[in-house]
């Protein structure tokens, strides 16, 4: 006997879509403010501040600048990991570890799109090697990226790196292996042990394709103890 | 809000609403007083719809696990809640948007179409009993969106 008086008795909410369009962000044209739903503030990122990002770390640091907006998207990524678990346990009224693993993917993709970071998708048919790959489509920041001919999304790959090194509780590196930028279809990540992903800076230098490096990885020997 | 009324509040700027736009501002008021009225039925018997559906899907799934009946049943309590509501700012997008776009993946994921398909059925079956014709047209529509999205779409996916 199902009792539906007594599935509705958990404080009678069945929260949909928190990361809803017309719903997460509000603003306001008086104030020029835009906020999210739980009032916090947002900040909107213009393409020229994108642009002016990029051209001005390049000028900068050089070849460095790759890895000073990588360490920046994992300060990001670490803050914005924080205030995803705060939000979504909140709302859903359960811990991130209480919630099913569909419902969590679906939670970051839709915050994912609704900040107008293009879409995203987790392929977790690796996991039994080591690896996630993360899909990311219409990225703002691949679109405004310098033309070069490596992969230029630094900053999503160190919030990606973040994210999931929380989420995993496993010290976790991110290296793109496609880029929007450089015409792929979408912009792919690789998510694994520093350890086990080191050895693809070197086919990333040989530009080869997301599919190879993916498939020399996972056939990559782990070392022990990883 | 509704778009018609909406429209007519814009227009109305700097002149009296003209015959014509009275008799549509008549037939948008007229229209939003049904599906309030409405909604405040499915909002008040959604125990008496939902119990019977809840039954009969115990006995057509006696093998399955009650969890799984329990969570198809939440994600179709929710659904009615979410078309109620489109129904009453006649919104298709806000039922899209709220819930769909969440529930599909879901219950793709859980490989449960066959179960929720049975539920659609029954709860169909449960709401005519309820509601009249007329009331049931108001929420119709917003109830095919969501079978569309949720059970066609996953299940041509599944090809």
């Amino acid at each position: 006997m199902i009792d539906v008086a007594d599935l509705l008795q958990e404080g009678q909410r069945l929260p949909g879509n928190y990361f809803a369009t017309n719903a997460y962000i509000k603003g306001d044209f008086e104030s020029g403010l835009i906020e999210n739903r739980r009032g916090d503030r947002l900040l909107a990122l213009p393409e020229t501040l994108i642009q002016a990002i990029y051209a001005g770390l390049e000028k900068e640091t050089g070849q460095a600048a790759g890895a000073v907006l990588f360490n920046c998207g994992r300060w990001w990524g670490k803050n914005f990991y924080a205030r995803f678990v705060e939000e979504v346990s909140d709302y859903y009224a359960k811990t991130l570890a209480e919630m099913e693993m569909v419902e969590l993917l679906q939670c970051l993709k839709q915050c994912w799109k609704i900040h107008g970071w293009g879409t995203f998708d987790l392929d977790v048919s690796y996991y039994q090697q080591g690896f996630l790959v993360a899909k990311i489509k219409n990225s703002p920041f691949a679109q405004e990226a310098p033309q070069g001919n490596k992969p230029a999304c630094f900053l999503e790959a160190g919030i990606l790196s973040a994210f999931f090194s929380q989420l995993t509780g496993r010290q976790l590196h991110c290296i793109q292996t496609s880029c929007e930028s450089l015409g792929a279809d979408c912009n792919n990540f690789v998510l694994g042990l520093p350890q086990r992903l080191k050895v693809a800076e070197a086919w990333l230098e040989e530009e080869q394709d997301h599919e190879t490096i993916l498939e020399r990885l996972c056939k990559s020997k782990p070392s022990a103890g990883s | 809000m509704h778009s018609e009324i909406k429209t007519l509040l814009y227009e109305a700027e700097e002149h009296y609403l003209k015959p014509a736009e009275i008799e549509t501002f008549k037939h948008c008021a007229s229209f939003l007083a049904q599906r309030l009225e409405t909604y405040e039925l499915l909002r008040n018997q959604e125990i008496a719809i939902f119990q019977p559906v809840a039954d009969q899907l115990l006995e057509r799934f006696p093998q399955e696990k009650q969890e799984t009946l329990e969570r198809a049943l939440k994600h179709w309590l929710s659904v009615l809640r979410y078309c109620a509501m489109a129904m009453l700012l006649n919104n298709q997008e806000f039922l899209q948007r709220r819930i769909l776009e969440w529930l599909t993946d879901m219950v793709q994921a859980h490989q449960t179409q066959e179960i929720e398909s049975a539920l659609y059925q029954l709860l169909q079956k449960q709401l005519k009993e309820l509601f009249t014709e007329q009331q049931l047209a108001l929420v119709q529509p917003f109830l095919e969106r969501a079978e569309m999205t949720l059970l066609r779409s996953s299940a041509l996916a599944q090809l």
